[in-house]
């Protein structure tokens, strides 16, 4: 009975799938099945054609303002094609450009501040954005608090100049620039040092990475090409081998943080010589530093600071470069003076004090003169995040949030205020703001030699052009606003002019001298120095949003999730730490985790190198939760003149 | 409708004591292999239609887990052409009772090393191309090893097809019918032709895949050896390596059935002559070893030694020497061949010395730095690789397992072995 | 192709140049290093296996595709192509050794037996994600998931030379030269291209007048003498390449042997 029930089955069952079989191939369905399948596998999306062109602009990303060619296929730009211009990173242009998370309208934030979801804002009209936030202007400015709107800037640009007379004609005192190489010199020195670092023949530089991403870029690569064919010597002071310090003529391996004490001992030789810089009371600090002295503090030979010091005198046109970093600057006002001092000594022509033409002084309202009265004078950007006030902020392309030594402080005070963010990517301060305004890429931006080569993305503008629009809808402000778009000040705006002499402030010095004096002192606690490393295109964190920047980290850096910080190899060894090891650094504020140690020679005993530009909390889906920052435990002095923190030499011990 | 479902329940039912007819162990045995299996289509359809990425290879590491899992199988599955090779060509009768298992077990390894370098190539729809633009060079031979492997491989396992014919066609129900009871006979006569193709087949493409396409690589040092000595090498471990497989397998599956599956001179017979093998394998990997250190590593400015660091430096060479001394005493040794303990460890050691020699070829090779700068990569195979690569061999087994059950796999039982042990498993 | 290692500054506009030119595939995490798909790798090299603080050095050695010949430049043998099994790569007249993505199977053998680990694998779906798209070059063809890519000199940028110059009438394609991605956009021109081919091309009269400071990847066999290197050459193939690398630094040398 069983057996003929199990052939009956097998029939049964045979002739379904038989049946079931011819119905699948007649209906169609595997040849749908298979289109779909490679469809799926063979996916090679191909670009859209297009007849060729050639647009030429000029980059105004930096004030050398190189030629471009962009190469178009129709209406899109393929190629930026500098043929040698000096700057890399016009090559990353055409990423910001185009990039998939590319804010394409006026943002306004409808939910909980911090969150990273897009969904946290919705797009609005760009009148409706700006006549809200005129509106709280408006009010605030009435109430004599104009003093309560503060902004901060990136670099020193045609928006920043139209914000900085906004907020000054609002009557707020509150206009800060992200700590940079110009920023800082402009508060230590009352200008910008202007190198000529194509003419001259002897340079030494304090710390300053010069081929690494420091200054302008492709002033400093078309100058280093010239360097090689003149014979100018390049002395270069670091704690870390880096490429610059390779490509050196001579390295001076010194201990983390005494470049100030180097260039101090390098002035106490030339005053032997019978040159001098600075008042009295400044002479009388470098009088203290004796070779014999400064040697022991930076851990180099007497010898070799003698000869360094000679052959700086004995050149034709030296100049000493200071500015500790690359694209990320961190020298306090005492070492920036110090190092300038050494210029003043030798009489160089290579280094000029500059500044440049501002849009001039608006005129104050009764209501924006009263607010100034009340307004706190603050020093610079980290003394007024720990210790400033505001009621609105507008953070122009910035991203102090993230870069800031003090970036946990505001993000409290974020919280409460208006923020309006202008940048073309949603960064980590952005997370908190109530606007978030689109800005141009440098290929969309009109420049002196023309109009912008491409068009505006979506309903992005330029920067200036939502602040001109801004301030006229402000009644107190909108006189000290003639213009009608940025374009009318393109062609006028950026002139370098003169700047004044240097006061060398001996108290700040000394005071400087002696907090580096306990610093420098190996505790118990923190026995090891923390200094920062960059690579060239990550910078000090703008570079991690670009995909094709990702593709250039090197695997000792990042990789697999996992950032690298390099540590001496005898160190390691005191320490217990092998190669790939999880580490934990720990500071006097704070602890970062899970970094993997690379042991390496390059680095100074007693010294971890870590870098820079990692750790974002937002800055797109490439950069997000990338590492760690170690701006969160580098030290936070606030320096008197520059008002930032000094972050440069912080103590750590890791576990 | 309510009829089919009747014998849906009623095919469950004979399902379910089939099952239950085996012993404890051998049920979470078959627990273990149908999870790796179910894991196996799980993953498989993961990498297939999601990308490799799911692997641990890398662009440093490119070769990884199922590389390793081909070349055991192939090696392994080498038993099967010497074992033909020796019953039918130099027609060791004694051999006999061994050869349906082993034909067997060949066909599955080379099933499952196409189905491996299926999931392992990129873009597996484009496999054809293989045979559509095969890289010969401009005489006969071929100028890339892989396009000879592939067309070896094809015709070698259409070869295992027509053998492995007559054993499914006595399958009950199969051979009930007269047509193919007359063809599974006639082909059993003609198979001594097959038996002749497939050794010349198999000489190339177990050359070719284990040895000749490492030994072309001329800009890797840990893989170049000049005039292809390490083809014939790896010719040689396939025919003792893979006969000590196959005695394994049937070893195994005696015990589990526990049963007399060949007789003990079969056993004896074949493990003599993988034990002879192994002696001309030691000479010839011996040979191999000292090759690579004085002549061909030095080459390239390097020393074999600092290549043999890393995770899967050494210690693999060594473990692989002592394996070999393991098949060759346990095999040869009269007194230890025939004492089941020593014999058992014996087959053991010889299917080892194919794993670590395939493990090492593929994983240390990979992982030797390019650079002087660079540091030797380590390999952590992912979840994915793993439940393919086991649930592969899950499969193998659990087909194994049915044709023991259901044809008469190994004739001995049939004649000899009712009266030996319990007949449990038979139905 | 020669790059001069001590203009180098490591700056790596040639591996973003090489990325937006030959259409990059984006994938999830391109940070994930081993698995990047990326024709130009940035490698940093340091003699600290050697020396000791102060005494380390450090450099970048831009690493592309070396378009390995083999012993024999007549009859070019790279590591890579003959290994193939569907003829997706092969060396052309042009000297270059070429890769079709969509022949490619993706078995990876090539990138095995590759010594200078220029070839990538397209591990997952290349993604160009929103607008990414927009910049993506036509004359490049993008490969699907699971095949190998790799450098090939920027031979499209030749061949879109080439046309212009029939397009403006000049019949000798042949004498037309161009300038690979990586090399225009080299900030202190450390790259020199041209045709090895022809002595009086601007590379051959670098590389004869650089004698002393040229050498290539790991490449030892050319610090031997001629009889050694042809009695080496006897026994087996080695790469050949066509990059030199300049250098006065004698440590990056020293780097390129295996200790």
């Amino acid at each position: 009975m069983k057996k003929i029930e199990r052939k009956d089955f097998l029939k049964i069952g045979g002739g379904a799938v038989l049946g079931g079989l011819t119905g699948y191939v007649f209906s169609g369905a595997p040849f749908l099945g298979m289109q779909w399948l490679f469809e799926w596998t063979q996916d090679q999306h191909v670009p859209p054609g297009g007849s060729e062109s050639y647009l030429k602009t000029l980059c105004e990303a930096c004030p050398d303002k190189c030629e471009m060619s962009i190469r178009m296929i129709g209406e899109r730009a393929v190629k930026i094609e500098t043929s040698h211009s000096g700057c890399p990173f016009g090559q990353n242009a055409l990423q910001l450009l185009y990039h998939a998370e590319r804010i394409d309208a006026p943002l306004k934030r409808t939910g909980k501040k911090g969150t990273v979801k897009a969904s946290a804002f919705e797009r609005v009209s760009w009148e409706s954005a700006l006549k809200d936030i005129s509106v709280r202007m408006n009010k605030l400015i009435g109430e004599k608090k104009g003093h309560l709107i503060a902004g901060i800037n990136k670099d020193y640009n045609l928006s920043a100049a139209l914000l900085d007379r906004m907020l000054k004609a609002a009557g707020s005192s509150s206009a800060f620039y992200e700590p940079s190489l110009k920023s800082l010199t402009q508060a230590a020195l009352g200008g910008y040092v202007d190198y000529d670092f194509a003419n001259t023949d002897y340079i030494l530089s304090f710390g300053a990475r010069l081929l690494e991403g420091w200054g302008s870029p492709c002033a400093m690569n078309r100058a280093f090409v010239d360097w090689k064919k003149k014979g100018t010597k390049l002395v270069h002071v670091d704690t870390i081998r880096t490429r610059t310090a390779s490509i050196a003529d001579q390295w001076l391996p010194i201990k983390p943080g005494t470049e100030a004490v180097l260039a101090l001992g390098i002035a106490n030789i030339l005053k032997r010589m019978g040159r001098a810089a600075g008042g009295y009371d400044w002479m009388a600090v470098v009088n203290a530093y004796t070779p014999e002295k400064t040697a022991e503090i930076t851990g180099l030979q007497v010898k070799q600071i003698e000869e360094v010091a000679n052959a700086f005198a004995r050149a034709r046109n030296p100049i000493a470069v200071a500015g500790r970093g690359g694209k990320g600057v961190s020298s306090s006002s005492a070492e920036i003076m110090a190092v300038y001092a050494l210029n003043a000594m030798v009489g160089s022509r290579g280094a000029v004090l500059k500044r440049t033409a501002g849009l001039g002084e608006p005129a104050l309202s009764a209501n924006a003169a009263a607010s100034l009265r009340e307004a706190k004078r603050h020093a610079g950007l980290d003394d007024f995040i720990k210790n400033g006030n505001f009621e609105i902020l507008f953070v122009n392309e910035a991203d102090p949030l993230y870069k800031s030594a003090y970036g946990a402080e505001l993000e409290g005070k974020l919280e409460t205020a208006l923020v309006v963010a202008v940048t073309p990517l949603l960064n980590d301060t952005a997370l908190y703001a109530d606007y978030v305004f689109p800005s141009l890429s440098f290929l969309e931006a009109d420049t002196s030699a023309g109009s912008a080569p491409l068009k505006p993305y979506r309903k992005a503008i330029h920067a200036g052009d939502a602040i001109i629009g801004l301030a006229k809808m402000v009644d107190d402000i909108k006189g000290s606003f003639p213009w009608n778009a940025y374009v009318d000040l393109v062609k006028t705006y950026g002139a370098p002019i003169g700047a004044g002499g240097v006061n060398y402030n001996a108290q700040v010095l000394k005071e400087f001298l002696s907090s580096l004096e306990k610093t420098l002192k190996a505790s118990e606690e923190f026995p090891l120095s923390l200094v920062p490393v960059e690579l060239t295109f990550v910078g000090d964190g703008d570079g991690l949003a670009f995909p094709f920047v990702l593709k250039s980290i090197d695997e000792k850096t990042y990789s697999q999730g996992k950032l690298w910080v390099q540590i001496n190899r005898d160190t390691a060894d005191r320490e217990g730490v092998s190669e790939g090891e999880r580490i934990d650094i720990e500071s006097s504020r704070g602890e970062i985790g899970s970094v993997r140690a690379h042991l390496t020679d390059t680095v100074a005993p007693d010294t971890i190198a870590v870098p820079l530009g990692f750790g974002h909390k937002a800055y797109t889906r490439y950069a997000r939760d990338k590492g760690v920052n170690p701006k969160e435990i580098m030290a936070n002095d606030i320096d008197p003149l520059t008002g930032a923190a000094n972050w440069w030499l912080t103590r750590v011990k890791i576990s | 409708m309510g009829k089919l479902i009747g014998y849906i329940k009623q095919y469950i039912a004979f399902v379910k004591k089939e099952f239950n007819g085996y012993s404890k162990n051998v049920k979470i045995a078959i627990y273990v292999m149908l999870f790796f299996t179910a894991g196996f289509f799980v993953f498989g359809i993961q990498i297939l239609f999601w990308g490799l990425g799911y692997t641990d290879m890398s662009n440093f590491y490119p070769f990884g887990q199922w590389i390793i899992g081909d070349l055991g199988l192939v090696g392994l599955g080498g038993g099967a052409f010497t074992t033909g090779f020796l019953l039918y060509i130099f027609r060791n009768d004694k051999l006999e009772p061994l050869i349906s298992s082993t034909v067997l077990i060949g066909f599955l390894c080379y099933l499952f090393t196409f189905v491996f370098l299926v999931f392992d190539i990129g873009q597996p729809i484009r496999a054809f191309f293989i045979y559509m633009y095969p890289n010969w060079g401009p005489g006969l031979m071929p100028a890339s090893m892989l396009t000879e492997v592939a067309w070896c491989l094809t015709f070698y396992f259409l070869i295992l097809c027509v053998e492995l014919t007559p054993v499914v066609l006595k399958h009950k129900v199969l051979d009930a019918i007269p047509v193919l009871k007359y063809i599974g006979h006639y082909l059993h006569r003609l198979m001594w032709i097959f038996a002749a193709g497939g050794t010349f087949l198999s000489f190339f493409h177990q050359g070719s895949l284990g040895g000749g396409m490492w030994d072309v690589m001329y800009g890797k040092a840990s893989w170049f050896r000049a005039h292809h000595i390490y083809f014939f090498v790896v010719i040689i471990l396939a025919t003792a390596g893979g006969t000590a497989f196959m005695t394994l397998c049937a070893y195994v599956a005696g015990k589990v059935m526990k049963k007399e599956v060949v007789p003990k001179e079969t056993f004896n017979s074949i493990a003599k002559v993988s034990g002879v093998m192994f002696v001309v394998y030691f000479a010839a990997r011996l040979a191999d070893v000292i090759l690579m250190g004085t002549s061909w590593v030095p080459l390239f400015d390097r020393s074999y030694l600092s290549n043999l660091g890393g995770y899967y430096g050494l210690w693999m060479i060594v473990l692989e020497f002592i394996f070999i001394a393991g098949a060759i005493v346990l095999l040869l040794v009269k007194k230890f061949r025939e004492d089941e303990k020593t014999f058992r460890l014996g087959i053991i050691s010889g299917v080892m010395v194919m794993l670590t020699t395939k493990l090492h070829v593929v994983l240390n090779g990979s992982s030797v730095p390019n650079f002087p700068w660079k540091d030797f990569i380590g390999y952590n195979p992912t979840i994915q690789e793993w439940f393919i690569m086991l649930g592969g061999l899950s499969i193998m087994a659990l087909i194994y397992m049915w044709f023991v059950k259901y044809t008469p796999l190994f004739p001995h039982v049939e004649q000899h072995g009712h009266h030996e042990g319990e007949a449990k498993a038979a139905e | 192709m020669a790059i001069d290692l001590d203009k180098c500054t490591g700056c790596g506009a040639c591996a973003i140049a090489c990325a937006q030119e030959n259409n990059m595939p984006i994938f999830e995490d391109d940070s994930d290093i081993p698995k990047r798909v990326s024709f130009l790798e940035l490698m940093k090299v340091t003699n600290d296996r050697d020396a000791k603080y102060p005494d380390v050095e450090v450099c970048y050695i831009p690493k592309m595709c070396q378009q390995c010949e083999g012993n024999d430049p007549k009859n070019p043998k790279p590591p890579c192509v003959s290994v193939c099994p569907v003829v997706a790569t092969d060396v052309g007249d042009d000297g270059i050794v070429s890769q079709v993505w969509s022949r490619c199977i993706g078995c990876r053998y090539c990138q095995a037996s590759c010594p200078y680990e220029a070839r990538a694998f397209n591990w997952w779906k290349p993604r160009y994600e929103g607008d990414f798209k927009n910049s993506l070059n036509p004359e490049v063809s993008i490969a699907s998931r699971g095949t190998v890519v790799k450098c090939q000199f920027c031979s499209h940028i030749w061949k879109r030379e080439r046309d212009r110059a029939v397009e403006n009438g000049v019949l000798d394609i042949n004498a037309v030269t161009y300038t690979p991605a990586c090399v225009a956009s080299c900030p202190t021109k450390a790259f020199v291209f041209g045709d090895l081919n022809d002595p009086d091309s601007e590379l051959c009269r670098l590389l004869e007048k650089e004698k002393d400071r040229k050498f290539r990847l790991v490449h030892t066999i050319d610090e031997k003498d001629e009889k050694t290197r042809e009695k080496l050459m006897h026994i087996k193939n080695f790469p050949n390449p066509k990059v030199y690398y300049l250098t006065s630094k004698a440590w990056i040398r020293e780097m390129m042997r295996f200790k």
